[in-house]
Protein backbone atom coordinates (compact mmCIF):
# COMPACT_ATOMS: atom_id res chain seq x y z
CA UNK A 1 0.00 0.00 0.00
CA UNK A 2 2.75 2.42 0.99
CA UNK A 3 4.72 1.57 -2.09
CA UNK A 4 1.65 2.15 -4.19
CA UNK A 5 1.20 5.55 -2.62
CA UNK A 6 4.80 6.44 -3.26
CA UNK A 7 4.31 5.56 -6.90
CA UNK A 8 1.25 7.78 -6.93
CA UNK A 9 3.27 10.60 -5.41
CA UNK A 10 6.08 10.17 -7.87
CA UNK A 11 3.67 10.36 -10.76
CA UNK A 12 2.17 13.45 -9.18
CA UNK A 13 5.53 15.04 -8.54
CA UNK A 14 6.01 16.69 -11.97
CA UNK A 15 2.52 18.19 -11.71
CA UNK A 16 3.30 19.40 -8.23
CA UNK A 17 6.56 20.83 -9.47
CA UNK A 18 4.77 22.80 -12.18
CA UNK A 19 2.15 24.06 -9.75
CA UNK A 20 4.85 25.01 -7.27
CA UNK A 21 5.84 27.97 -9.39
CA UNK A 22 2.81 29.69 -7.92
CA UNK A 23 2.32 27.71 -4.69
CA UNK A 24 4.98 26.31 -2.46
CA UNK A 25 2.52 23.74 -1.12
CA UNK A 26 -0.01 21.43 -2.78
CA UNK A 27 -2.05 18.90 -0.89
CA UNK A 28 -5.10 16.70 -1.33
CA UNK A 29 -7.24 14.14 0.48
CA UNK A 30 -7.86 10.50 -0.36
CA UNK A 31 -11.59 11.00 0.24
CA UNK A 32 -13.97 13.92 0.07
CA UNK A 33 -16.79 11.88 1.53
CA UNK A 34 -16.61 9.27 4.29
CA UNK A 35 -19.67 7.02 4.30
CA UNK A 36 -21.00 5.66 7.56
CA UNK A 37 -23.04 2.55 6.77
CA UNK A 38 -24.36 -0.09 9.19
CA UNK A 39 -21.08 -1.96 8.77
CA UNK A 40 -18.93 1.11 9.55
CA UNK A 41 -16.05 0.40 11.93
CA UNK A 42 -13.97 3.50 11.30
CA UNK A 43 -11.92 4.69 8.35
CA UNK A 44 -8.58 6.20 7.47
CA UNK A 45 -8.23 9.54 5.77
CA UNK A 46 -5.05 10.02 3.80
CA UNK A 47 -3.73 13.57 3.57
CA UNK A 48 -0.90 13.91 1.08
CA UNK A 49 0.92 16.52 -0.94
CA UNK A 50 4.20 18.02 -2.05
CA UNK A 51 6.27 21.16 -1.44
CA UNK A 52 8.74 23.17 -3.48
CA UNK A 53 11.59 22.84 -1.00
CA UNK A 54 13.03 19.88 0.93
CA UNK A 55 11.05 18.82 3.99
CA UNK A 56 12.59 17.28 7.06
CA UNK A 57 15.36 18.01 9.53
CA UNK A 58 16.91 21.36 8.74
CA UNK A 59 14.31 22.16 6.10
CA UNK A 60 10.58 22.83 6.02
CA UNK A 61 8.09 21.17 8.35
CA UNK A 62 4.50 20.10 7.65
CA UNK A 63 1.54 20.23 10.04
CA UNK A 64 -1.82 18.64 9.28
CA UNK A 65 -4.90 19.56 11.33
CA UNK A 66 -8.34 17.97 10.95
CA UNK A 67 -11.28 19.60 12.70
CA UNK A 68 -14.75 18.08 12.90
CA UNK A 69 -18.12 19.77 13.41
CA UNK A 70 -18.49 21.51 16.76
CA UNK A 71 -21.15 20.92 19.40
CA UNK A 72 -21.73 22.03 22.98
CA UNK A 73 -20.83 19.50 25.68
CA UNK A 74 -21.19 19.30 29.43
CA UNK A 75 -18.46 17.95 31.69
CA UNK A 76 -19.76 16.74 35.03
CA UNK A 77 -17.88 15.83 38.13
CA UNK A 78 -19.15 13.12 40.44
CA UNK A 79 -19.45 13.95 44.12
CA UNK A 80 -20.41 11.87 47.10
CA UNK A 81 -24.04 12.37 48.09
CA UNK A 82 -25.11 11.60 51.66
CA UNK A 83 -21.69 10.05 52.15
CA UNK A 84 -22.81 6.92 50.34
CA UNK A 85 -23.37 7.06 46.59
CA UNK A 86 -21.66 8.94 43.80
CA UNK A 87 -23.85 11.34 41.84
CA UNK A 88 -23.10 13.98 39.23
CA UNK A 89 -22.35 17.27 40.94
CA UNK A 90 -20.87 20.48 39.53
CA UNK A 91 -20.83 20.82 35.76
CA UNK A 92 -19.13 23.01 33.19
CA UNK A 93 -20.63 23.68 29.78
CA UNK A 94 -18.27 24.07 26.86
CA UNK A 95 -19.57 25.50 23.61
CA UNK A 96 -18.03 24.99 20.19
CA UNK A 97 -16.16 21.84 21.10
CA UNK A 98 -14.95 20.00 17.98
CA UNK A 99 -16.41 16.51 17.78
CA UNK A 100 -13.19 15.43 16.13
CA UNK A 101 -9.72 16.97 16.24
CA UNK A 102 -6.48 15.53 14.98
CA UNK A 103 -3.11 17.15 14.60
CA UNK A 104 -0.05 15.52 13.13
CA UNK A 105 3.26 16.91 11.95
CA UNK A 106 6.65 15.94 10.72
CA UNK A 107 7.50 16.87 14.31
CA UNK A 108 5.17 17.90 17.18
CA UNK A 109 3.80 21.41 16.72
CA UNK A 110 5.37 22.74 19.92
CA UNK A 111 8.82 21.83 18.60
CA UNK A 112 8.53 23.62 15.30
CA UNK A 113 6.50 26.75 16.10
CA UNK A 114 6.90 29.51 18.70
CA UNK A 115 4.41 29.12 21.55
CA UNK A 116 2.50 32.32 20.70
CA UNK A 117 2.00 31.35 17.08
CA UNK A 118 0.89 27.85 18.04
CA UNK A 119 -1.66 29.13 20.56
CA UNK A 120 -3.05 31.74 18.12
CA UNK A 121 -3.68 29.12 15.46
CA UNK A 122 -5.14 26.47 17.78
CA UNK A 123 -2.47 23.93 16.95
CA UNK A 124 -2.49 21.26 19.63
CA UNK A 125 -5.04 20.10 22.18
CA UNK A 126 -3.87 22.60 24.80
CA UNK A 127 -4.29 25.41 22.28
CA UNK A 128 -7.95 24.71 21.50
CA UNK A 129 -10.13 27.74 22.26
CA UNK A 130 -12.50 26.09 24.76
CA UNK A 131 -14.73 28.55 26.58
CA UNK A 132 -16.76 27.24 29.48
CA UNK A 133 -19.66 28.43 31.54
CA UNK A 134 -20.59 26.95 34.90
CA UNK A 135 -18.03 25.51 37.26
CA UNK A 136 -14.82 27.52 36.93
CA UNK A 137 -12.08 25.08 37.63
CA UNK A 138 -9.19 24.17 35.32
CA UNK A 139 -9.80 20.51 36.18
CA UNK A 140 -12.89 20.49 33.97
CA UNK A 141 -10.92 21.55 30.93
CA UNK A 142 -8.26 18.94 31.63
CA UNK A 143 -10.97 16.30 32.12
CA UNK A 144 -12.57 17.22 28.79
CA UNK A 145 -9.21 16.74 27.07
CA UNK A 146 -8.67 13.39 28.79
CA UNK A 147 -12.14 12.08 27.99
CA UNK A 148 -11.98 13.11 24.34
CA UNK A 149 -8.51 11.62 23.97
CA UNK A 150 -9.73 8.40 25.58
CA UNK A 151 -12.62 8.14 23.12
CA UNK A 152 -10.15 8.34 20.23
CA UNK A 153 -11.86 11.43 18.83
CA UNK A 154 -9.07 13.83 19.73
CA UNK A 155 -5.66 12.87 18.48
CA UNK A 156 -2.42 14.71 19.04
CA UNK A 157 0.60 13.34 17.21
CA UNK A 158 -0.97 9.89 17.05
CA UNK A 159 0.64 9.57 13.64
CA UNK A 160 3.58 11.46 12.20
CA UNK A 161 3.65 13.01 8.78
CA UNK A 162 5.87 10.76 6.68
CA UNK A 163 8.28 12.25 4.19
CA UNK A 164 8.98 10.62 0.86
CA UNK A 165 11.59 11.65 -1.69
CA UNK A 166 12.35 14.87 0.21
CA UNK A 167 9.35 16.87 -1.03
CA UNK A 168 6.41 14.48 -0.70
CA UNK A 169 4.52 14.00 2.49
CA UNK A 170 1.58 11.93 3.62
CA UNK A 171 -0.21 11.09 6.84
CA UNK A 172 -3.00 8.69 7.61
CA UNK A 173 -5.59 10.14 10.02
CA UNK A 174 -7.68 7.45 11.72
CA UNK A 175 -11.41 8.21 12.00
CA UNK A 176 -12.92 5.94 14.69
CA UNK A 177 -16.36 4.31 14.46
CA UNK A 178 -17.87 6.95 16.74
CA UNK A 179 -16.80 9.79 14.43
CA UNK A 180 -19.56 12.45 14.30
CA UNK A 181 -21.25 13.19 11.00
CA UNK A 182 -20.95 16.59 9.36
CA UNK A 183 -18.47 18.90 7.63
CA UNK A 184 -14.78 18.54 8.37
CA UNK A 185 -12.01 20.99 7.70
CA UNK A 186 -8.45 19.91 6.92
CA UNK A 187 -5.62 22.40 7.18
CA UNK A 188 -2.14 21.69 5.86
CA UNK A 189 0.51 24.12 7.07
CA UNK A 190 3.97 24.58 5.66
CA UNK A 191 6.31 25.79 8.39
CA UNK A 192 9.47 27.52 7.19
CA UNK A 193 12.02 29.01 9.64
CA UNK A 194 9.62 28.62 12.59
CA UNK A 195 6.83 30.55 10.90
CA UNK A 196 3.69 29.48 9.05
CA UNK A 197 4.70 30.08 5.45
CA UNK A 198 1.77 28.70 3.50
CA UNK A 199 -1.50 27.08 4.42
CA UNK A 200 -3.99 25.13 2.37
CA UNK A 201 -7.52 24.35 3.49
CA UNK A 202 -9.68 21.48 2.28
CA UNK A 203 -13.00 20.05 3.26
CA UNK A 204 -14.63 16.67 3.45
CA UNK A 205 -17.89 15.30 4.79
CA UNK A 206 -18.79 12.37 6.99
CA UNK A 207 -22.25 11.14 6.06
CA UNK A 208 -24.43 8.30 7.15
CA UNK A 209 -25.58 6.25 4.17
CA UNK A 210 -27.96 3.39 3.50
CA UNK A 211 -30.04 1.84 6.26
CA UNK A 212 -28.21 3.66 9.06
CA UNK A 213 -28.91 6.99 7.41
CA UNK A 214 -32.55 6.23 6.72
CA UNK A 215 -33.16 5.14 10.31
CA UNK A 216 -31.48 8.21 11.77
CA UNK A 217 -33.20 10.59 9.34
CA UNK A 218 -36.69 9.26 10.01
CA UNK A 219 -36.06 9.18 13.77
CA UNK A 220 -35.02 12.83 13.66
CA UNK A 221 -37.49 14.26 11.17
CA UNK A 222 -40.61 12.23 11.97
CA UNK A 223 -40.22 10.86 15.51
CA UNK A 224 -43.89 9.87 15.73
CA UNK A 225 -43.77 7.80 12.54
CA UNK A 226 -40.49 6.30 13.71
CA UNK A 227 -41.96 5.44 17.13
CA UNK A 228 -45.00 3.75 15.61
CA UNK A 229 -42.69 1.89 13.24
CA UNK A 230 -40.54 0.67 16.16
CA UNK A 231 -43.63 -0.57 18.01
CA UNK A 232 -44.99 -2.44 14.98
CA UNK A 233 -41.63 -3.82 13.94
CA UNK A 234 -40.80 -5.11 17.42
CA UNK A 235 -44.26 -6.66 17.78
CA UNK A 236 -43.96 -8.34 14.40
CA UNK A 237 -40.41 -9.56 15.08
CA UNK A 238 -41.47 -10.98 18.43
CA UNK A 239 -44.44 -12.81 16.96
CA UNK A 240 -42.57 -14.02 13.90
CA UNK A 241 -39.62 -15.21 15.97
CA UNK A 242 -41.80 -17.21 18.30
CA UNK A 243 -43.43 -18.93 15.30
CA UNK A 244 -40.03 -19.59 13.77
CA UNK A 245 -38.38 -20.99 16.89
CA UNK A 246 -41.39 -22.81 18.32
CA UNK A 247 -40.29 -26.15 19.69
CA UNK A 248 -42.44 -29.18 19.38
CA UNK B 1 -19.08 -8.78 13.53
CA UNK B 2 -19.35 -5.06 14.17
CA UNK B 3 -22.54 -3.20 13.37
CA UNK B 4 -23.14 0.54 13.52
CA UNK B 5 -26.13 1.49 15.69
CA UNK B 6 -27.58 4.63 14.07
CA UNK B 7 -29.28 6.15 17.14
CA UNK B 8 -26.67 5.17 19.71
CA UNK B 9 -24.14 6.49 17.15
CA UNK B 10 -21.63 3.81 18.00
CA UNK B 11 -20.60 0.48 16.65
CA UNK B 12 -21.11 -2.68 18.67
CA UNK B 13 -20.57 -6.39 18.20
CA UNK B 14 -23.74 -7.81 16.63
CA UNK B 15 -23.00 -11.33 17.87
CA UNK B 16 -22.56 -10.05 21.42
CA UNK B 17 -25.94 -8.29 21.24
CA UNK B 18 -27.67 -11.38 19.82
CA UNK B 19 -25.95 -13.44 22.54
CA UNK B 20 -27.18 -11.09 25.28
CA UNK B 21 -30.66 -11.28 23.75
CA UNK B 22 -30.49 -15.07 23.75
CA UNK B 23 -29.29 -15.31 27.36
CA UNK B 24 -31.89 -12.88 28.67
CA UNK B 25 -34.57 -14.52 26.51
CA UNK B 26 -33.63 -17.95 27.89
CA UNK B 27 -33.96 -16.73 31.47
CA UNK B 28 -37.18 -14.91 30.74
CA UNK B 29 -38.66 -18.01 29.13
CA UNK B 30 -37.57 -20.03 32.14
CA UNK B 31 -39.13 -17.67 34.65
CA UNK B 32 -41.99 -16.30 32.58
CA UNK B 33 -40.97 -12.65 32.89
CA UNK B 34 -39.92 -10.17 30.21
CA UNK B 35 -36.30 -9.95 31.32
CA UNK B 36 -36.00 -6.20 30.81
CA UNK B 37 -34.58 -5.85 34.31
CA UNK B 38 -31.55 -7.88 33.22
CA UNK B 39 -31.31 -6.48 29.71
CA UNK B 40 -31.09 -2.75 30.40
CA UNK B 41 -28.26 -3.01 32.98
CA UNK B 42 -26.36 -5.37 30.66
CA UNK B 43 -26.65 -2.91 27.77
CA UNK B 44 -25.39 -0.07 29.97
CA UNK B 45 -22.54 -2.34 31.08
CA UNK B 46 -21.32 -2.91 27.51
CA UNK B 47 -21.28 0.84 26.88
CA UNK B 48 -24.67 1.66 25.34
CA UNK B 49 -25.70 5.15 26.58
CA UNK B 50 -28.36 4.90 29.32
CA UNK B 51 -31.15 6.70 27.41
CA UNK B 52 -30.72 4.37 24.42
CA UNK B 53 -30.49 1.29 26.66
CA UNK B 54 -33.70 2.21 28.52
CA UNK B 55 -35.73 3.13 25.42
CA UNK B 56 -34.56 0.18 23.32
CA UNK B 57 -35.02 -2.13 26.33
CA UNK B 58 -38.68 -1.13 26.52
CA UNK B 59 -39.00 -1.66 22.78
CA UNK B 60 -37.44 -5.13 23.09
CA UNK B 61 -39.72 -6.03 26.01
CA UNK B 62 -42.71 -5.21 23.82
CA UNK B 63 -41.56 -7.59 21.12
CA UNK B 64 -40.61 -10.33 23.59
CA UNK B 65 -44.03 -10.20 25.28
CA UNK B 66 -46.23 -10.19 22.18
CA UNK B 67 -46.06 -13.90 21.44
CA UNK B 68 -46.72 -14.75 25.09
CA UNK B 69 -49.75 -12.50 25.08
CA UNK B 70 -51.14 -14.14 21.92
CA UNK B 71 -50.70 -17.60 23.44
CA UNK B 72 -52.35 -16.62 26.74
CA UNK B 73 -55.19 -14.84 24.95
CA UNK B 74 -55.97 -17.98 22.92
CA UNK B 75 -56.16 -20.00 26.14
CA UNK B 76 -58.56 -17.44 27.62
CA UNK B 77 -56.16 -16.48 30.40
CA UNK B 78 -56.43 -12.73 29.92
CA UNK B 79 -58.84 -10.69 32.04
CA UNK B 80 -59.27 -7.92 29.49
CA UNK B 81 -61.36 -5.82 31.84
CA UNK B 82 -58.78 -5.91 34.61
CA UNK B 83 -56.07 -5.45 31.97
CA UNK B 84 -57.87 -2.36 30.70
CA UNK B 85 -58.10 -0.83 34.18
CA UNK B 86 -54.42 -1.57 34.84
CA UNK B 87 -53.61 -0.11 31.45
CA UNK B 88 -55.32 3.21 32.20
CA UNK B 89 -52.99 3.57 35.18
CA UNK B 90 -50.08 2.20 33.14
CA UNK B 91 -50.44 4.71 30.31
CA UNK B 92 -50.69 7.65 32.73
CA UNK B 93 -47.74 6.28 34.67
CA UNK B 94 -45.55 5.79 31.62
CA UNK B 95 -46.37 9.30 30.44
CA UNK B 96 -45.32 10.70 33.83
CA UNK B 97 -42.27 8.45 33.81
CA UNK B 98 -41.03 9.69 30.43
CA UNK B 99 -41.42 13.30 31.64
CA UNK B 100 -39.37 12.40 34.71
CA UNK B 101 -36.80 10.72 32.48
CA UNK B 102 -36.50 13.76 30.20
CA UNK B 103 -36.07 15.98 33.26
CA UNK B 104 -33.38 13.73 34.72
CA UNK B 105 -31.58 13.79 31.39
CA UNK B 106 -31.61 17.59 31.31
CA UNK B 107 -30.06 17.86 34.75
CA UNK B 108 -27.55 15.11 33.96
CA UNK B 109 -28.65 12.56 36.54
CA UNK B 110 -29.99 9.81 34.28
CA UNK B 111 -27.26 7.27 35.01
CA UNK B 112 -27.45 7.63 38.76
CA UNK B 113 -31.25 7.72 38.80
CA UNK B 114 -31.62 4.63 36.62
CA UNK B 115 -29.16 2.69 38.80
CA UNK B 116 -30.83 3.90 41.97
CA UNK B 117 -34.28 2.91 40.72
CA UNK B 118 -32.92 -0.53 39.88
CA UNK B 119 -31.27 -0.99 43.27
CA UNK B 120 -34.36 0.03 45.24
CA UNK B 121 -36.94 -1.81 43.14
CA UNK B 122 -34.95 -4.97 42.45
CA UNK B 123 -33.62 -5.09 46.01
CA UNK B 124 -37.12 -4.93 47.48
CA UNK B 125 -38.69 -7.33 45.00
CA UNK B 126 -35.76 -9.76 45.26
CA UNK B 127 -35.89 -9.92 49.06
CA UNK B 128 -39.66 -10.38 49.04
CA UNK B 129 -39.49 -13.12 46.43
CA UNK B 130 -36.76 -15.07 48.18
CA UNK B 131 -38.56 -14.82 51.53
CA UNK B 132 -41.90 -15.78 50.08
CA UNK B 133 -40.62 -18.78 48.15
CA UNK B 134 -38.48 -19.97 51.06
CA UNK B 135 -41.56 -19.89 53.26
CA UNK B 136 -43.53 -21.74 50.60
CA UNK B 137 -40.86 -24.44 50.25
CA UNK B 138 -40.74 -24.94 54.02
CA UNK B 139 -44.51 -25.03 54.30
CA UNK B 140 -45.04 -27.33 51.34
CA UNK B 141 -46.14 -30.38 53.32
CA UNK B 142 -48.68 -28.61 55.50
CA UNK B 143 -51.42 -27.80 53.07
CA UNK B 144 -53.43 -24.85 54.31
CA UNK B 145 -56.89 -24.26 52.97
CA UNK B 146 -56.81 -20.80 51.51
CA UNK B 147 -59.65 -18.40 51.11
CA UNK B 148 -60.56 -17.27 47.62
CA UNK B 149 -58.59 -14.10 48.26
CA UNK B 150 -57.92 -11.73 51.12
CA UNK B 151 -59.87 -8.48 51.23
CA UNK B 152 -57.94 -5.34 52.10
CA UNK B 153 -59.50 -2.04 53.06
CA UNK B 154 -58.44 -0.65 49.70
CA UNK B 155 -60.67 -3.10 47.87
CA UNK B 156 -63.67 -1.48 49.52
CA UNK B 157 -62.99 2.02 48.17
CA UNK B 158 -65.60 3.59 45.86
CA UNK B 159 -65.78 2.94 42.09
CA UNK B 160 -66.34 -0.75 42.56
CA UNK B 161 -66.41 -2.94 39.47
CA UNK B 162 -66.95 -6.60 38.75
CA UNK B 163 -64.06 -8.48 37.15
CA UNK B 164 -65.65 -11.73 36.05
CA UNK B 165 -62.53 -13.59 34.87
CA UNK B 166 -60.67 -12.73 38.06
CA UNK B 167 -63.73 -13.49 40.19
CA UNK B 168 -63.38 -10.15 41.97
CA UNK B 169 -65.73 -7.35 42.92
CA UNK B 170 -63.41 -4.58 44.08
CA UNK B 171 -62.72 -0.88 43.67
CA UNK B 172 -60.80 0.06 40.51
CA UNK B 173 -58.49 2.34 42.54
CA UNK B 174 -55.94 -0.33 43.60
CA UNK B 175 -55.41 -1.70 40.07
CA UNK B 176 -55.12 1.82 38.62
CA UNK B 177 -52.51 2.70 41.25
CA UNK B 178 -50.60 -0.54 40.61
CA UNK B 179 -50.71 0.14 36.87
CA UNK B 180 -49.51 3.72 37.38
CA UNK B 181 -46.56 2.66 39.51
CA UNK B 182 -45.48 -0.01 37.04
CA UNK B 183 -45.87 2.52 34.20
CA UNK B 184 -43.48 4.98 35.86
CA UNK B 185 -40.90 2.26 36.52
CA UNK B 186 -41.30 0.96 32.99
CA UNK B 187 -40.43 4.35 31.52
CA UNK B 188 -37.47 5.06 33.79
CA UNK B 189 -36.00 1.55 33.91
CA UNK B 190 -36.82 0.29 30.43
CA UNK B 191 -38.53 -2.81 31.79
CA UNK B 192 -41.94 -4.30 31.18
CA UNK B 193 -42.45 -4.65 34.89
CA UNK B 194 -43.82 -8.21 34.83
CA UNK B 195 -41.62 -9.23 37.76
CA UNK B 196 -43.30 -6.59 39.92
CA UNK B 197 -46.74 -6.73 38.36
CA UNK B 198 -47.23 -10.47 38.89
CA UNK B 199 -46.68 -10.41 42.67
CA UNK B 200 -48.70 -7.18 42.95
CA UNK B 201 -51.63 -8.79 41.16
CA UNK B 202 -51.52 -11.91 43.32
CA UNK B 203 -50.92 -10.40 46.75
CA UNK B 204 -52.24 -6.86 46.40
CA UNK B 205 -55.22 -7.15 44.07
CA UNK B 206 -55.92 -10.78 44.92
CA UNK B 207 -56.29 -12.18 41.41
CA UNK B 208 -56.28 -15.95 40.80
CA UNK B 209 -52.91 -17.18 39.47
CA UNK B 210 -54.42 -18.64 36.30
CA UNK B 211 -55.15 -15.22 34.77
CA UNK B 212 -52.21 -13.33 36.30
CA UNK B 213 -49.56 -14.09 33.66
CA UNK B 214 -51.83 -13.38 30.70
CA UNK B 215 -53.22 -10.17 32.18
CA UNK B 216 -49.78 -8.88 33.15
CA UNK B 217 -48.54 -9.55 29.61
CA UNK B 218 -51.52 -7.56 28.34
CA UNK B 219 -50.47 -4.58 30.45
CA UNK B 220 -46.75 -5.02 29.66
CA UNK B 221 -47.24 -5.07 25.88
CA UNK B 222 -49.30 -1.88 25.79
CA UNK B 223 -47.28 0.04 28.36
CA UNK B 224 -44.01 -0.91 26.63
CA UNK B 225 -45.53 0.25 23.33
CA UNK B 226 -46.46 3.56 24.93
CA UNK B 227 -42.99 3.99 26.46
CA UNK B 228 -41.37 3.23 23.09
CA UNK B 229 -43.54 5.81 21.38
CA UNK B 230 -42.99 8.52 24.00
CA UNK B 231 -39.24 7.89 24.23
CA UNK B 232 -38.98 8.05 20.44
CA UNK B 233 -40.87 11.36 20.29
CA UNK B 234 -39.53 13.11 23.40
CA UNK B 235 -36.03 11.78 23.93
CA UNK B 236 -35.30 10.29 20.50
CA UNK B 237 -33.38 7.38 21.91
CA UNK B 238 -35.03 4.23 20.51
CA UNK B 239 -32.52 2.31 18.41
CA UNK B 240 -34.55 -0.06 16.25
CA UNK B 241 -31.47 -1.90 15.01
CA UNK B 242 -30.40 -2.62 18.58
CA UNK B 243 -33.94 -3.74 19.42
CA UNK B 244 -34.13 -6.12 16.47
CA UNK B 245 -30.73 -7.69 17.22
CA UNK B 246 -31.74 -8.29 20.84
CA UNK B 247 -35.12 -9.68 19.77
CA UNK B 248 -33.48 -12.01 17.26
CA UNK B 249 -31.58 -13.73 20.06
CA UNK B 250 -34.34 -13.23 22.60
CA UNK B 251 -37.23 -15.03 20.95
CA UNK B 252 -35.02 -18.05 20.22
CA UNK B 253 -33.72 -18.14 23.79
CA UNK B 254 -37.20 -17.80 25.27
CA UNK B 255 -38.40 -21.01 23.60
CA UNK B 256 -35.53 -23.04 25.07
CA UNK B 257 -35.98 -21.44 28.48
CA UNK B 258 -39.71 -22.13 28.52
CA UNK B 259 -39.09 -25.81 27.69
CA UNK B 260 -36.85 -26.13 30.75
CA UNK B 261 -39.17 -24.03 32.89
CA UNK B 262 -42.00 -26.55 32.69
CA UNK B 263 -39.78 -29.11 34.43
CA UNK B 264 -39.03 -26.90 37.47
CA UNK B 265 -41.33 -26.50 40.47
CA UNK B 266 -42.93 -23.14 41.08
CA UNK B 267 -41.30 -22.37 44.43
CA UNK B 268 -37.78 -23.26 43.27
CA UNK B 269 -38.22 -21.18 40.12
CA UNK B 270 -39.38 -18.20 42.16
CA UNK B 271 -36.49 -18.57 44.62
CA UNK B 272 -33.99 -18.71 41.76
CA UNK B 273 -35.56 -15.68 40.08
CA UNK B 274 -35.50 -13.84 43.40
CA UNK B 275 -31.79 -14.58 43.86
CA UNK B 276 -31.04 -13.40 40.34
CA UNK B 277 -32.98 -10.17 40.88
CA UNK B 278 -31.05 -9.62 44.13
CA UNK B 279 -27.76 -10.29 42.35
CA UNK B 280 -28.45 -7.58 39.77
CA UNK B 281 -29.46 -5.15 42.54
CA UNK B 282 -26.28 -5.79 44.52
CA UNK B 283 -23.99 -5.38 41.52
CA UNK B 284 -25.66 -2.08 40.59
CA UNK B 285 -25.44 -0.90 44.20
CA UNK B 286 -21.72 -1.65 44.12
CA UNK B 287 -21.44 0.51 41.01
CA UNK B 288 -23.05 3.39 42.89
CA UNK B 289 -21.08 3.26 46.13
CA UNK B 290 -17.62 2.45 44.85
CA UNK B 291 -15.38 5.37 43.96
CA UNK B 292 -15.56 5.78 40.15
CA UNK B 293 -12.31 5.34 38.19
CA UNK B 294 -12.88 8.70 36.55
CA UNK B 295 -14.80 11.30 38.50
CA UNK B 296 -15.51 13.28 35.35
CA UNK B 297 -17.93 12.36 32.62
CA UNK B 298 -18.82 13.89 29.30
CA UNK B 299 -22.29 14.39 27.92
CA UNK B 300 -24.07 16.31 25.20
CA UNK B 301 -25.39 19.71 26.31
CA UNK B 302 -29.17 19.85 26.02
Amino acid sequence: MTRLLLLLFLSLAPVAGAAAQEASLVADLSDRGIEVSTGFTGADLLVFGATDAPIGPGGDEILVVVRGPTRPVVVRRKVRALGVIWVNGPAARFSGVPGFYAIAGTRPAWQILPEQERQNNGLGLDALPLVSTGARNPHFRAALLDLEKESGLWLEDAATVEIGANRLFHVRVPLPAAVPTGDYRVEVLLVRSRRIHTRQEMEFRVDRVGVADRIATVAEAQPLVYGVGCVLLAAFAGWFGSVLFRRG
Amino acid sequence: MQVYLPIAEMSADALLLIGIGFGVGWLSGLFGVGGGFLLTPLLILIGIPSPVAVASGANQTLGASVSGLIAQWRRGNVDARMGGVLLVGGLLGSFAGVQLFALLRRIGQVDTAVSLFYVVVLGTVGVLMVMESARAILRRRRSVRRRLHAHYWMHGLPLKARFRKSRLYISVIPPVLVGFGIGVLSAVMGVGGGFMLVPAMIYFIGMPTAVVIGTSLFQVVFVAANVTLLQAVQVGSVDILLTLLLLGGGVAGAQFGAALGTRLRGEETRALLGLMVLGVAVSLLWGLVRRPDNLFSLGPAL
